[in-house]
């Protein structure tokens, strides 16, 4: 015993139960508040006759308030869940309602366009400096992209390899950026990207997961259609360093890439070619004034 | 039998009289809901083994919801809100249930 006590470290008895057992074990120990055992030692101490361990008055009021807070809960919980839901679903409302809105005054847009276009073209028909006037706008229109375009070309088709699972095996902003780039170096008149017209106020960019041409966002397959020669346009693509950019992709990381030569597209107009900064400098001599 | 018609009692207030709560003890509600179960279980339990006694219910009860309620109060205000309720329920769920098992230890003799 003497040998056993001086092995250990002197450890003083009077340690508190929390200091010498784990947090969890004490928890579960000292789970019944140890007033309550005090309390019904000092009252058998006092009265030992005294009965105990009847809940009182003091008692009953304090269950009341606890059921009042636990139905006053509830209540709460289950007023904000329908009030979180009611929120919502006039958020949806709200949504479809602007959607509605705005898709209505998308077609008022285009129908108010198509009648200034109508005005403007009879208002030009009427003389015949008009008439000068409305070809020399057709053929500028076709070159800035803002009417819609039809001739022979060739339709380029992209897409990401096929179960890509690195963004090397996906088509990205700047690789069509060198196909088209080599599209205008391989002679094209006219270009647009699924749809979207290409101008000179145009962009092909990355945002996000998306590439995104005039400020909307493509889905592959990407399908390039280019105006031009559609004898040479095809061979003389695979010579630019766009071309040869996309032969490399192809071969190493799969990506698909298909040229096919079209007797006859419609290329349609750029959504917005208007200027709002830009003015022409009246000093410097423009061509201006129709076909002289 | 008291027992079971004052918290009977409550429910029924609570449920008819539906008081509003100021939205800034909103958030404390349901910890002190679970502070206070504890506090009942804690009593019932000494019931059971005989000790109850008013007063320390009493005190038990409202210290238990104080804390609780000053505990998330004082975790909102150090942005640690979350992780001190998590806390707080940790703690006063372990004894709820080490005191349900004392209970049921009580009334079933298993």
């Amino acid at each position: 015993m003497a040998a056993d006590s001086r092995g250990t470290p002197p450890s003083p008895p009077s340690l508190p139960p929390q200091a010498v057992m784990g947090l969890l074990d004490y928890l579960t120990a000292t789970s019944l508040d140890q007033d309550y055992a005090a309390a019904a030692r000092r009252r058998s101490e006092q009265d030992p006759a005294a009965p105990s361990g009847r809940p009182g008055r003091v008692a009953l009021v304090v269950l009341a308030v606890f059921g009042l807070l636990v139905a006053t809960a509830a209540l709460r919980t289950s007023h904000s869940a329908a009030q979180s839901a009611s929120s919502r679903s006039s958020l949806i409302e709200q949504v479809n309602q602007h959607k509605q809105q705005l898709a209505q005054r998308r077609s008022t847009l285009r129908s108010l366009q198509s009648e200034v276009a109508r005005l403007q073209s009879r208002d030009l028909a009427a003389t015949s400096q008009g008439r000068a006037v409305d070809a020399r706008l057709t053929r500028l229109g076709v070159l800035a992209g803002s009417a819609p375009t039809r001739g022979p070309g060739i339709q380029v088709v992209v897409d990401d390899a096929p179960g890509a699972t690195s963004d090397k095996q996906r088509v990205q902003a700047p690789d069509l950026q060198k196909l088209v780039n080599g599209l205008w170096q391989s002679g094209a008149e006219a270009v647009s990207i699924n749809g979207q017209r290409l101008t000179s106020l145009s962009a092909i960019r990355d945002a996000a997961e998306a590439i995104t041409v005039n400020y909307s966002s493509l889905r592959a397959p990407y399908t390039i259609s280019a105006i031009g020669n559609p004898k040479t346009m095809g061979a003389t693509l695979l010579d630019t360093p766009g071309g040869q950019t996309w032969a490399t992709l192809q071969s190493t990381f799969g990506l698909q890439f298909a040229i096919d030569t079209k007797d006859s597209m419609l290329l349609p107009a750029a959504k917005r070619v208007t200027l709002r900064v830009a003015r022409n400098d009246p000093s410097a001599t423009t061509p201006r004034g129709g076909a002289q | 039998m008291i027992a079971a018609l004052g918290l009977l009692a409550g429910v029924v207030i609570g449920l008819l009289l539906q008081p509003s709560v100021p939205p800034g003890l909103d958030p404390y509600l349901p910890i002190a809901v679970v502070a206070a179960l504890d506090a009942v279980f804690g009593a019932l339990r000494a019931f059971l083994d005989g000790i109850f006694d008013d007063k320390v219910f009493v005190v038990s009860f409202v210290s238990n919801v104080l804390i609780a309620a000053m505990i998330v109060y004082l975790g909102d205000k150090l942005g640690v809100g979350g992780q001190l309720s998590t806390g707080v329920i940790v703690v006063l769920g372990i004894r709820i249930f080490s005191n349900v098992a004392a209970i049921r230890r009580h009334i079933f003799h298993a």
